[in-house]
């Protein structure tokens, strides 16, 4: 029959090439079989229709070869969660490392705009290669795993090593009756503190950043900063440096849905200390004329207008700050107490 | 196809796979060609496609729980299947096994 002849040629370009004649000779001796008991049924030969119908019912050749090959995966089911675990972890950290080293390597070279946007566009393909190759470790593990059991340890010896006392403990509702944080959160919250820190570092060289077009202006006008500013300014950004790494941390550590009101209360009682530079600073002076000697009598005045006016405009936001921490200070010491008599 | 059809296509293919199995292992205490072994199975009330037979024979044998061997029968080379020593334990273990689900599905309903 040279419908079933063509059928079998069909299937064996599917087949594994080792085993190829062999499954052949085999399928074809279970369909000649299978072909007399239908011909000695209908007591003559199958009409070419019914070859047809017979074959397509048996199934396209691709698929009836598929079911000889081995059930492959590039990355099984046993070790797919932590395949999918690392793979988040890596493009989180391959985002924050790949930040630090962008935002060191601008500042220390030629700090742009530029600069900043081609190592953002830059992200994609670092993420891409990141993914690729753990994807690669990963299916070199699952095929050693699948074909050399013995060489590697397996999910379940992992999971048998694991005990219930290393559950982190139970998550408790927030004081304040708001929602625990989310991973996406607590990334977003690295992602973009690590943007702002790129912004605020780039800030000085390139004043434009915060200005705009404003920045022009500035530098034409008869003031100059004074210096207890640049003191204001790395303090600000060692806070942020500092509330970075807390996020890192705890993006880390997987404690992102706890609370972490003791954190914001520390990061508030720093942010007061630039403050009380600006206000304690000598003399109050925050502007300063560019050239004293030919500018002071022009605008002398207005120097010491605006640097009364930011004095007074500071300490009283440093005020503000002080009271309304000293007011989380005293919402933090009730809460522990009321914990406390409740836990009696 | 409705969703609900499709969840119990899968389902009911889930279902058949393990039987499947188990019916080819106890039919195969003695020894049978593909065809026989499925017209056979089909005498039972258990059809099942070519395609899925003849790869489950092979993956058996794979595993050990078959063998195999060519031989000439009405004047044309087939391969006969009968069970392993191996395969023969397994089959003892799957089929206390079976019965126990069956008594407690019983019990269930």
């Amino acid at each position: 029959m040279e419908l079933l002849d063509r059928y079998l040629q069909a299937v064996k370009k599917y087949l594994p090439l080792r085993r190829q004649d062999d499954l052949i000779a085999e399928l074809r001796a279970n369909m000649d079989s299978q072909l007399e008991d239908k011909e000695s049924e209908l007591g003559r030969p199958l009409t070419l229709g019914e070859q047809e119908d017979w074959l397509r019912q048996i199934g396209h050749p691709i698929m009836v070869a598929a079911r000889y090959q081995p059930q492959q995966y590039l990355i099984g089911p046993a070790i797919f969660p932590v395949y999918w675990y690392v793979l988040r972890m890596t493009f989180l950290w391959a985002t924050v490392i790949y930040s630090i080293v962008s935002a060191v390597l601008i500042v220390s070279k030629t700090p742009n705009g530029t600069a900043v946007l081609e190592a953002m566009l830059r992200i994609p393909g670092v993420l891409l290669s990141a993914a690729a190759w753990i994807t690669a470790v990963f299916a070199a593990f699952e095929f050693i795993s699948t074909h050399f059991p013995d060489k590697i340890p397996s999910p379940a010896s992992l999971s048998a090593k694991w005990h219930p006392n290393s559950l982190p403990p139970l998550e408790k509702p927030s004081a304040t009756g708001k929602r625990p944080r989310s991973y996406n959160q607590a990334v977003a919250e690295v992602v973009f503190g690590f943007l702002f820190l790129t912004w605020l570092v780039l800030v000085p060289q390139n004043p434009y950043l915060l200005f705009g077009p404003g920045a022009g202006f500035i530098q034409s006008a008869p003031f100059r900063l004074a210096p207890v500013w640049i003191a204001f300014f790395w303090w600000v950004v060692v806070l942020n440096v500092v509330q970075l790494l807390w996020r890192c941390i705890i993006l880390w550590r997987g404690t992102w849905q706890q609370s972490r009101r003791q954190q914001d209360t520390a990061v508030k009682a720093f942010g007061i200390v630039p403050l009380i530079l600006l206000i304690t600073s000598r003399d109050h002076v925050y502007l300063l004329l560019k050239n004293p000697a030919t500018d002071q009598l022009r605008y002398g005045n207005l120097a010491d207008t605006i640097n009364k006016s930011v004095y007074h405009g500071m300490s009283a936001v440093c005020v503000i700050a002080i009271l309304s921490l000293a007011w989380e200070l005293f919402q933090v010491v009730r809460d522990t107490d009321r914990q406390r008599e409740a836990a009696r | 196809m409705t969703l609900t059809e499709n969840v119990f296509e899968n389902l009911r293919l889930e279902l058949r796979r393990g039987c499947l199995t188990l019916a080819v292992l106890a039919q195969l205490r003695q020894e049978h060609y593909g065809y026989t072994l499925r017209k056979d199975l089909a005498d039972h009330g258990l059809v099942i496609d070519e395609s899925t037979l003849y790869p489950l024979l092979r993956r058996l044998e794979t595993q050990g729980l078959l063998v195999s061997e060519w031989r000439e029968e009405e004047k044309r080379n087939k391969r006969f299947y009968r069970l392993s020593p191996e395969g023969e334990q397994i089959l003892t273990h799957l089929l206390k096994e079976w019965h126990d689900i069956n008594a407690s599905i019983n019990r269930i309903m």
